[in-house]
Formats: structure tokens, sequence, C-alpha cells
């Protein structure tokens, strides 16, 4: 039974993604996954929180997508990047057919009203190649900023990584104070043997609401690995999943969020063993003051043919006031007996007591040795992401500018 | 010419979640001396070594310890480490995400109430690792996570090197220990002792003792010093074990 959603007074209509379409005369691939998208529309309701697990703390009634409206304007990525050899940093609009016949195969219209949305409405996609061989040494780094008040953005980033070629990119998301919502998707495709290194930073405003949507699928021994840093939003939705199709592949998922005010951070992840020879690794952790909350639920999946696999999940979560919330849920489903290691662990709490005393033994004050507990808990995920010194450091900023901005406010 | 005592204990009593575990202690410790309590499970051992640090578990019903002449009572732990008080853990907690570096410059520069240049910092803190025989690479760990037991007591030892204080707790430094890494921590202990300085060693077994050697043992029973003497103390209790002196103790 499908309820189809109301369109009465939505701007999201079948005529407006068509009518953008025309507008942004759209080439062959994109035309077809934004019809899909519209004819999904109709059909397609939103995720049910009684029914799918992933959404049990989330209503997406309380995204109201249906008040907002398509971006005017499609507002471009800025890109930093300069040309390099083997790397191809272009818009879907300039792309080309050939560079784009790979859309949506990791993320594709799969049924919800949400996925519908996005392709329906998507604009501002941006597509990072990179041939075979090259090791791309720079980070490839770009940033969309969202300012259009009651606007839905649906930016979509596809990255084909050629075999054997080095990538990180680092998307950067802002948005003004507003209120916005905001559909991101992020497909990672692997060549055999490439290794990309995936970091977005979630820096939006108070009003925002985001729904991310981020998949890698792995060729043979390609080694995928990504980095969420959350220090603002409204409501930061994101699903990420790693499908380790090629024998010898890895995937690394680690995650950071700071969390105040009313803020809802809430990551759903699946680390999918498919092939032999798998390996992945999962750090979340968040640090949450006054009424924010984080939801954690992921889930290893071990399948039939993914022997010797190697999968670890952790999820932290760190209790900053008394009002603070973390629901942690780490699922494990292995359907083989040979595998090397299968592990996880959940933990939410306010600082160990012994831990402040025992640093505080040491000389440091009480809020000293907090401080030094918390950077440390955070501090983590980034030492695992085997980050270089100056990226380190821009991150550890952003958290620390997040944290100061919670003891400001006391 | 008795100097002015560093640590002064006096009818001492604490509570540890409303149970009476000392029970009017009574202990004098003056610089360059090296005392040892030794006791049986229960004793009141670490809740002594707890209460002198001010871990906010144990509460002080009675009674009243003084640190260079000045009242504990009611002192946060980091302001009787930053006047000279020193304790080595027993259990020491793991800090992940923490360097031992980092948190030794945090510790160092919050004890000695100045910014240590960073270079010199360095070359202290690589002597002292050499004199405990501890690898470099172990100052870039994270404080106590996955450390076995003997590099938890290397790290404590290290910490206790590099922060110099005047009075030093060692809570069953030796437990969890074998006899090479005994000896090296004890070989580390004794090159940092000195006559200014004063150590007090909470033991279960005489075997610390035959490395650091105190001039005053006393036995706890039951959160009481039930008897003190010099070092042949020691070796009468590894004899006789802790139930005569314990029957002996009841009875007077």
């Amino acid at each position: 039974m499908t309820s189809a959603p109301s369109t009465a007074a939505t701007a999201l209509t079948a005529e407006a993604s068509r009518a953008l379409g025309e507008a942004l005369g759209d080439g062959a691939s994109v035309a077809a996954l934004r019809a899909s998208g519209r004819e999904a529309l109709d059909r397609a309701a939103m995720p049910s929180p009684a029914i799918q697990r992933p959404w049990k703390y989330v209503d997406p009634a309380a995204l109201e997508l249906d008040g907002f409206a398509p971006l005017s304007a499609a507002t471009a990525a800025t890109s930093t990047t300069a040309a390099v050899d083997g790397l191809t940093v272009a818009g879907f609009e300039e792309a080309g057919e050939d560079a784009l016949g790979r859309l949506g195969e990791a993320v594709g219209v799969d049924g919800d009203r949400l996925s519908a949305l996005h392709y329906a409405f998507l604009q501002g996609g941006v597509l990072v190649q990179t041939k075979a061989n090259a090791e791309i040494a720079e980070p490839v780094r770009f940033t969309r900023e969202f300012t259009e008040a009651g606007a839905l953005a649906t930016p979509h980033t596809l990255v084909v990584a050629g075999a054997n070629s080095r990538l990180t990119l680092i998307e950067e998301y802002r948005s003004g104070d507003e209120p916005m919502a905001v559909l991101p998707a992020v497909e990672l495709l692997l060549g055999p043997g490439a290794v990309v290194s995936y970091i977005s930073l979630h820096r939006w405003g108070a009003r925002t609401r985001v729904f991310a949507e981020q998949r890698a699928v792995t060729e043979r021994d390609a080694e995928v690995r990504s980095l969420s840093l959350v220090t603002g939003g409204r409501l930061v939705k994101s699903h990420i999943t790693s499908s380790l199709e090629g024998r010898g592949s890895s995937s690394e998922l680690y995650g950071l969020s700071v969390g105040g005010g009313n803020e809802h951070i809430d990551f759903y992840t699946v680390q999918d063993h498919i092939a032999e020879d798998t390996r992945s690794d999962l750090l979340f952790k968040s640090a949450l003051g006054e009424r924010s909350r984080a939801v954690y639920y992921g889930v290893t999946k071990v399948g039939l043919g993914a022997r010797r696999s190697d999968a670890n999940q952790e999820n932290r979560n760190l209790l900053l006031s008394r009002t603070a919330k973390a629901d942690s849920d780490p699922v494990l489903e292995i359907l083989t007996n040979d595998v090397l290691r299968v592990s996880h662990g959940a933990t939410a709490g306010p600082v160990d007591q012994e831990e402040l005393f025992y640093i505080q033994s040491r000389g440091l004050t009480r809020e000293g040795a907090v401080g030094l507990l918390v950077r440390g808990f955070l501090g983590e995920p980034l030492d695992r992401s085997r980050l270089s010194e100056g990226l380190r450091e821009e991150f550890t900023t952003l958290v620390e500018a997040k944290l100061q901005a919670l003891g400001a406010r006391g | 010419m008795t100097e002015a005592p560093l640590l002064e204990i006096d009818a001492l009593r604490a509570d540890v979640a409303g149970t009476e575990i000392l029970k009017g202690l009574n202990l004098t410790v003056r610089p360059g001396e090296v005392h040892a309590i030794m006791g049986p499970n229960g004793s009141g051992k670490s809740t002594l070594a707890n209460t002198l640090m001010g871990n906010p578990r144990y509460a002080v019903t009675g009674g009243e310890v003084r640190f260079l002449g000045e009242t504990l009572d009611g002192m946060a732990p980091d302001e009787r480490a930053r006047r000279g008080l020193f304790l080595a853990f027993q259990y020491p907690v793991a800090v992940p995400g923490v360097t031992v570096v980092n948190f030794l410059r945090q510790a160092v520069n919050a004890v000695r109430g100045e910014e240590v240049p960073v270079r010199e910092f360095r070359q202290e803190l690589f002597a002292k690792m050499e004199l405990l025989k501890v690898d470099r690479d172990f100052a870039r760990r994270y404080l106590n996570d996955g450390f076995s037991g003997g590099e938890k007591k290397r790290a404590e030892m290290l910490q206790l090197a590099m922060l110099q204080p005047r009075m030093a707790v060692l809570d069953e430094t030796d437990s969890g220990l074998d006899i090479d890494a005994l000896r090296t921590v004890a070989d580390g202990v004794n090159a940092l002792m000195n006559e200014n300085m004063g150590l007090l060693l909470i033991t279960h077994y005489q075997r610390l003792l035959n490395y650091i050697q105190p001039q005053f043992v006393h036995v706890l029973i039951d959160g009481r010093i039930v008897r003190s003497g010099g070092p042949e103390l020691a070796h009468e209790l590894e004899e006789s074990g802790y139930d005569t002196i314990e029957a002996a103790a009841s009875t007077a």
C-alpha cells in the first residue's frame, strides 16, 4: 500500500521537474534519471519510521520537504582545483555523455520519495574522474554553499576512479541561516586497485535539514576511505554504504560530529562484504552538548561468498550535558563461518569520572581535563583517517570552534 | 635537626560508598625518607592512596592530612598535584586519543605553572625515557591504551620522572610486573629519589622492597597502622604473614 503524497500545495511537481530539465538542457543520462525520478514522484512514499529501521528516529515528514521549492538557479560548486593530468572535474552539463554513463549506478532511484526528489530536481552535479594509474597528489576540493531560503537543493557528486588511481576529494557543505532542505548524493565508483579518500564537511546552517546518501562500490583490491565531519545543521542524516564487490577490496568509514542546540545528527552505515578477502573498519564518534541528539544505526554484512572477511565497527558517543542523547545500534549479519574477524562495539555516556580524576591528579584543572578528554575522544577518527598534517589541523580547528561555541553558551 | 614534614596524616578516617575503610590512620613522612605501608587485601591501602590524592569517590570523615604544612581538606586533585603530590596508580586509566607526549606536556606545563619550550621538553622527555628504558615510539601512543601491565607501570614512572613531585605515593606499583620490569621500574625510582623528596610505597608483598629500600615499614590492618618498624619488619611479614600480626593486633 503506497499512500500518494499530497502534491496540492507543493512546488515539487512533475511539471517543475520537466521545466528544470529543459532549462538546464539535460544530456541523455541526466534526462533519463530525471524522468525516472519524476515518474516515481507520484507513487513513491516517504520512508516509514515504523517499518524502515534506518528511519526509526527521524520521521521524514519532519523534513517537511513539500514546503520547499527547487533552487531557482543552479548553484555551481566552487572548485579550487587546478588542471591536473589524468583528472577531470566537470559539472554534469559539460561532462559529456561517455563520462556520465555510470551516473546512478551506486545511488539510483530506489523507490522512495527522497531519491525520486533528488533525481527529479537534480542540479549542481559534479563529475570527478581519474584516469587509470593517475595519482592526484593534491586533494580535489569544492565547496557547495546554499543560501536561498525555502529551497530544496539536490547536489550530486559522481566519482569514477580509474584502475590504480589515487584521489582525495573534499566536499565542503554550507548553508545560510534560513530554512533549507538538501538531498545530496555521492557515488564513489572505484576501479581495480584504486584508492579514493572522500571527505565531507557538513557545516550547515542552523535551520538546514539534510538527508545525504553516499555509496561506494569497489572493484578488486580497491580501497575507499571516507570521513564525515558534522559541525552544524538542524538535522543531518547520512546513509553511508560501502559495497565491497571486488576481492581484496577494503573500506574505512570514519565519522566525527559535535552537536549543540537541538541538532540531530543521524548516521546509518552499511559495510557490505560481498567478495572474499575484504576488509572494513568503521569508527563514528559524537560529542553532544545541550539538547543535541545523535543516532547511529549500522550494519556489517558478511555475505556467503565473503570468506576471510575482516570487519570492525565502532560507535562512541560522549554526552556533554544531561539533556543530550545518543542512540546506538551496531548490527552484524554474518552468513559465513569463515571470517578472520568481525567485531563491533558501542558506547554512550558522560565523561568518565575515573578518567577525570586520573588526569586531574597530573595537575590539569577539571575544565582542562574535560577538554583534553573530549579532544582526545574526537581526535581518534581523525587519527585513523591518515590525513595530511594540514587537513588534520584544519579539521581540528573546525571541531574546536564548535566546542568553544558550546562552552561559551555554558 | 628534624626537617619540617612533607606529609602528615593525622587520625585520618575515610569512607567509600558509605563504608568506613580508614579508621584513624597516623603517618609522618619527612624529606629524604622512604616509607612502606604493607597490608593484606581490604586493609585500606588503595583507599589511603586515593584519599591522599583527593579522589572524589572517597570521603574524608575525620582527621586531617597536611602536605607541606597545609591541610589538603577539600582540595581538588589538580591543586594537590600542582603543590607537588604525586600518585602512581595501581590501575592507570586508558585515555584513547590522547598521546603520551601530548598528555605529559600538558601535565608538565600545569604542574610547573609555565609553558616549557617544546625543545627543552622533548630533550627532558627523551632523557627520562632512556632512564626508564622506554622505547621512543612509546611517546606517540595513546596513553595507557592497549598497554601491557608493565608498560602502564612504566608510563606511571615516566610521569613521576617528568613531574618531579616533592612527595610520591606508589600504589601497588609492583603488581603485574615480572622481575625484569620490576627491576627497571625500581632502578628508575631510585634514580629519581632525592633528599628533598618523600616516597611512600604501598604494597601487599615484600618483593618491591628488595629493590627500593625503605627506612620505615608500617603494617596496615583494618584501616589503622598496627605496627611500625625498620626494613626488618618487611622480612618478618614475608615469613610469618599478616595473620600473626593481625591476631596480635586484635588482642592488643
